[in-house]
């Protein structure tokens, strides 16, 4: 684990930490649009996800990771677009 | 003759030539296929198949140029303390009609950064874009119109060479 | 090594885009931030760990799944977007011009394209739709 993968490391979980705050610190009043941005957070923390997964995989030399982190991006995308489904018929 | 499957029957030969059938093989096998083909192309009648791949090819380069400018751009613009934004949502005019064209450009625009689709109106007439930098309207309605949209409908056309 | 400088270029720009999902002004714009940067920054990490194993089926595996992130994250920004919009999310005070305004049905969610002839007037932004 050399510095440079550190630093990746560090800037990764930053963003995590950002991500996070986000969701809770949503400005909007109305629920709806309050729960739409949060599934925007929710959405980019699936992909940072995947990215950490990634980085994880290599730092640790074991292949077998990159497959976890394929299977996610085959399916994470379907909960944002059942929630954008939900929130844009429900009241 | 469809020319891929004649490319698959010659990746497959490849393979059981090379004595083991695995992914590596098949895929070597394919890319020399592809070239015996294209050296062969005469004798097997006119196709697609060839200027099509080189299209595609140029239309990877174009993208992936298109990728890097943008997401540079939107970095500066997060990075810095100030937004320079100017955005809009404009109505862009479809030329393209079947839905799987139309499927594959809104995602396209969706994925250069600075442009996201948000809607195809019922008639499929119109598609709507949110783009981020956009001095004036017509200027980007003409930008998607030059740059993705005949990229997709020339990938999609079916002429011959 | 240049797979770790390629992995860290990655990374700065998955940073990128969550610095802009919490900062930028209104929920359009956030998405995309989340789209573009994001599939960006993982198209690097991928890129860096296909250098780093320099192997075929690896490589194989790292196009797969940037694939399925091409052909995915549109998709869910477009659902996101359109219940945005229908949802009456505000737009930034900067926003220029919106066609989408009045093209809604929001009964049905029909969606109306403009005839030519009527080129849209300039409308004031930043206050919230009403349905």
């Amino acid at each position: 684990m050399t510095f440079l993968n550190t630093l990746s490391f560090g800037l990764l979980a930053a963003a995590f930490i950002l991500v996070v705050i986000k969701m809770f610190l949503e400005p909007s009043r109305d629920h709806r649009i309050l729960a739409l941005g949060r599934a925007i957070s929710l959405d980019l923390m699936a992909t940072l996800a995947i990215g950490f997964i990634t980085l994880f995989a290599v730092v640790n030399d074991k292949k077998l990771f990159l497959d976890v982190a394929m299977v996610l991006a085959l399916i994470a995308f379907l909960g944002t677009v059942a929630f954008a489904r939900y929130l844009e018929k429900g009241k | 003759m469809n020319y891929f499957i004649l490319n698959i029957i010659l990746a497959l030969t490849w393979a059981m030539l090379s004595g083991e059938i695995n992914l590596t093989n098949l895929t070597a096998g394919f890319f020399i296929g592809y070239v015996i083909l294209y050296i062969a192309r005469r004798a097997l009648g006119p196709s697609v198949y060839f200027s099509k791949v080189i299209k595609m090819v140029h239309f990877l380069g174009f993208f992936m140029k298109e990728l890097l400018i943008s997401n540079v751009r939107l970095a500066h613009d997060v990075l810095t303390w100030e937004f320079h934004m100017k955005p809009r949502i404009v109505a862009v005019p479809l030329s393209v009609k079947t839905d799987a064209e139309i499927t594959v450009l809104a995602n396209l625009i969706s994925l250069t950064p600075g442009t996201l689709s948000l809607d195809v109106s019922s008639d499929k007439s119109a598609l709507y874009v949110h783009v981020i930098y956009a001095e004036d309207e017509e200027t980007a309605k003409r930008e998607i119109k030059n740059g993705m949209e005949r990229w997709v409908s020339d990938l999609s056309s079916q002429e011959k060479e | 090594m240049f797979a770790q400088i390629l992995m860290f270029i990655g990374a700065f720009f998955m940073f990128v885009a969550a610095l802009g999902v919490a900062r930028m002004p209104d929920l359009f714009m956030r998405l995309q931030s989340n789209t573009k940067s994001a599939t960006f920054g993982v198209g690097f990490l991928l890129l860096g760990a296909a250098i780093h194993f320099w192997e075929f089926a690896i490589s194989i595996r790292a196009l797969a799944i940037l694939i399925f992130l091409f052909a995915t994250s549109p998709v869910a920004a477009h659902m996101l977007g359109r219940a945005a919009y229908i949802a009456g999310a505000p737009l930034w005070k900067g926003t220029l011009s919106d066609d989408l305004k009045g093209q809604y049905d929001y009964k049905t969610h029909e969606l109306t394209a403009q005839p030519e002839e009527q080129q849209p007037k300039p409308r004031k932004t930043g206050e919230k739709r009403t349905k």
